[in-house]
């Protein structure tokens, strides 16, 4: 039979107080995918480098756990990694950044992440193609492509209109800024820099008689047909313990897992996220509550004429989660727009995936039903004895 | 009035007195009732006793604070039993567990003072939450509930939220909403107040139709003397005790019955209505001896139908019918009877108790008269 949808109607019989009650809700949402979403941001931040390469494996010392632990191996096992059967290509990448100080004019020079590869390897991804027409532009001393998502502070003119080349002094030397790249910073840099391999030992020669002799990435390609598992387990196998190959992924997944786990900031971002949670229930208490004191006398009614305690609960429940849905709804166009937002503002990469919609969307859920379960024990104080 | 036929009010009579073996709705005895523990502890209920048959409606009255609400809230297992035997439509409401309270509240109707109706919910729906509780099917439940609220003037309302609805309407939805489930027994307070004189009269009407056509047993507590004729029983209550409980519905057919017999013409109304309340009934087979010549008296008795004969040592004397009296001489002179009356068919006689019968004597000397010059026409 058709059940009157008494919890709905409740819900909805006040259009008002519903908005009300839709705007808190989506206002915990909104808190809860903020936390999450700067949480995943400042992860994501610090693998966006890895993520526009353009490799399946990837090498690099045992001890570097973590991709700003500047430790390096020898270039000829990339060599030596080129030539194992399943590899398509093994590229090195060199890296600086605790000795790569960037200034312009009268600037502070500050620390800069420089990426150093060989013109001719196509490691980078390359997704909207500005990288292809700017490289022959490095084949030029002294030149670079500064990321134009670098900190402001470094006193460049990112804006659309600016005039490139722009000038800049990279460890007291001369360097010519010959247009932006799009990569991103996280909490260990500041911004990046892009320059051929021939440019940056000439920048760097602190690292030896021949400044490329160690790399700190390399970078390998697994030929059509071959299994990225099997290769990366042969390649592994052969060079023992001097270096560790792991996937792209592995290699994404660990380092996130480094920052989450050896630093404070996931469990700032915890409480974050709880404090949301908290307020959601409060809120959603509150509503529920007062819906319920509002109707005791009608609740008493249906108690007296044989309502059932497990009815009530179901009841309660319902209204929970038609509230949960109703708040989710606005509360994740607000957050994705407000994605779009701080993702312009503070080049942070905020993404909303599935699994992390999912995530707020059963936080919400629960939230909800919690204290729904909460205002239930005002429900069984409705006393059907006190109507006469 | 003048329009019924003699023996109109006796039917309704005989059609409406309580047989001995009727099922009992509700059987109160020995019912205590305390509020609050300790020192605080305050008895508001003192041994209760009220017998109510199916089918009957049952007016409740008293001052506020003298215990009818906590006797109302006791019968609707509003609240648990704490000392005496309450029964309700055959349950024992004392220990009565949590689920067969709530099975047993299915089959009892409330309606409350205040409506509580849900304003998120049409006149209909509300009205539904009763049916749906039952798992009535809506095919069932929808005319059914359309009809109610067109008997009680909502058929222009049905899908109108109370908000929509004037303080009287809201009052008959949830007097529909009490009885659409056809329970066995309604509780139901104050469920007039609220109503002009003819939606409170076509309330009352729709009580009566459930308790005659569904043996349906109302329990109203009530100020409102407009509607007190419907009662079959009043019961007042005063601090906690049931001071009277009188059949008002068949004392009133005994007395428009009485008064047609010269005998009871002389006493005045109040008298009547008391010794109507004394009477009982009593049912002889054709053939049956009602009195024996020789036993001691103790009762009087007043035909109501069948005929019976008059005997006197074996020799059938007279013959009465309805109306006639029997067995009064014995009762006066407090001498054994003097003839043997048996009835000649299947015959019901009303009796009065000796010490009943000797307080109207004492309090009416015209009755007395009346009675001696009709032992004197009939020897």
């Amino acid at each position: 039979m058709n059940r009157t949808p008494l919890a709905w109607k409740n819900l909805t019989y006040d259009k008002w107080r519903l908005f009300v009650a839709g705007c808190g809700i989506a206002f915990a949402v909104v808190l809860m995918f903020q936390q999450r979403g700067f949480q995943h941001a400042l992860f994501d931040s610090t693998v966006e480098i890895v993520r526009e390469l353009d490799c399946d494996l990837v090498l690099l010392r045992p001890n570097r756990f973590a991709l700003s632990v500047e430790t390096r191996f020898d270039r000829h096992l990339v060599d030596v990694a080129a030539s194992h059967e399943g590899v398509a290509a093994a590229r090195p990448l060199y890296i600086e950044n605790l000795a790569a100080r960037l200034r312009r004019d009268q600037q502070r020079a500050q620390p800069i992440r420089v990426l150093g590869f060989h013109l001719g390897d196509r490691i980078f991804l390359d997704r909207d193609g500005e990288l292809a027409w700017q490289l022959d532009a490095l084949t030029a001393p002294a030149t670079a492509l500064m990321d134009r998502l670098s900190r402001a502070e470094y006193g460049f003119d990112f804006s659309s209109n600016a005039p490139w080349p722009q000038m800049g002094e990279l460890n007291g030397r001369q360097l010519s800024m010959e247009g932006t790249f799009r990569s991103g910073r996280d909490f260990a840099h500041n911004g990046n820099l892009l320059m051929s391999a021939e440019n940056f030992a000439t920048y760097f020669r602190h690292r030896g008689p021949d400044p490329l002799a160690q790399v700190d990435l390399g970078l390998v390609k697994v030929a059509a047909g071959y299994s990225h598992e099997q290769v990366r387990e042969r390649l592994q196998a052969s060079f023992g313990p001097e270096v560790d190959v792991l996937t792209r992924q592995a290699l994404i997944e660990r380092e996130m897992a480094m920052w989450d786990r050896d630093t404070p900031i996931g469990v700032i971002f915890t409480v974050g996220t709880l404090m949301g949670f908290v307020v959601g229930v409060i809120i959603c208490y509150q509503v529920l509550a007062t819906s319920i004191t509002d109707h005791l006398s009608e609740f008493a009614t249906l108690k007296a004429m044989g309502y059932d305690n497990p009815y009530f609960v179901r009841l309660t429940i319902l209204q929970s989660v038609y509230l949960a849905l109703l708040g989710f709804g606005p509360g994740l166009v607000l957050s994705w727009g407000l994605f779009q937002f701080n993702a312009s503002y503070t080049a942070l990469p905020m993404i909303l995936t599935v699994g992390r919609v999912t995530f707020v969307l059963v936080a919400t859920l629960a939230m909800c039903i919690l204290s729904g379960l909460l205002a239930l024990r005002k429900l069984f104080s409705a006393d059907p004895a006190s109507l006469f | 009035m003048s329009t019924e036929s003699p023996h109109e009010p006796l039917d309704a009579l005989l059609a409406t007195w309580p047989t001995a073996d009727a099922v009992l709705s509700i059987d109160v005895q020995q019912v205590n009732h305390h509020y609050g523990t300790g020192e605080m502890r305050k008895q508001v209920l003192f041994d209760n006793h009220l017998q109510v048959r199916a089918g009957e409606i049952v007016i409740m009255t008293g001052p506020s604070g003298s215990g009818k609400t906590t006797l109302l809230t006791l019968l609707g297992t509003l609240r648990s039993v704490q000392e005496g035997s309450l029964k309700v439509l055959g349950t024992e409401l004392f220990g009565l567990g949590a689920t067969a309270t709530t099975e047993l509240r299915k089959r009892i109707g409330f309606i409350f003072q205040a409506h509580n109706l849900f304003e998120s919910l049409t006149a209909f729906q509300n009205v539904g939450m009763a049916t749906e509780l039952l798992g009535i099917p809506t095919s069932e439940a929808k005319p059914q509930i359309e009809q109610t609220l067109h008997r009680l003037g909502l058929g222009q309302r049905l899908h109108y939220r109370p908000k929509a609805l004037s303080g009287g309407q809201k009052q008959r939805v949830a007097v529909a909403r009490g009885i659409i489930h056809r329970p066995g027994l309604i509780l139901a307070d104050e469920p007039t107040a609220a109503l002009d004189a003819e939606s409170g009269r076509e309330v009352v009407t729709l009580f009566q139709e459930l308790a005659q056509q569904h043996q349906c047993t109302i329990v109203i507590v009530t100020h409102d003397n407009r509607i007190l004729d419907v009662a079959d029983r009043i019961v007042s209550m005063v601090d906690g005790r049931i001071v009277s409980n009188v059949l008002v519905k068949r004392n009133q057919l005994l007395s428009q019955f009485l008064v047609r017999i010269e005998l009871f013409r002389v006493l005045s109304t109040s008298v009547l209505t008391k010794v109507a309340d004394k009477f009982d009934l009593q049912s002889f087979p054709a053939g049956s001896e009602i009195i024996r010549q020789g036993d001691v008296g103790d009762l009087f008795y007043v035909i109501g139908s069948g005929q019976v004969a008059i005997e006197m040592d074996g020799q059938q004397v007279n013959r009465l019918g309805p109306g006639a009296f029997f067995g009064e001489v014995a009762l006066i002179r407090d001498q054994p009877r003097n003839a043997t009356v048996r009835a000649l068919e299947d015959a019901r006689c009303f009796v009065l108790h000796k010490a009943d019968f000797q307080t109207i004597l004492q309090q009416s000397t015209s009755f007395e008269e009346e009675l001696r010059k009709a032992i004197f026409s009939r020897q």
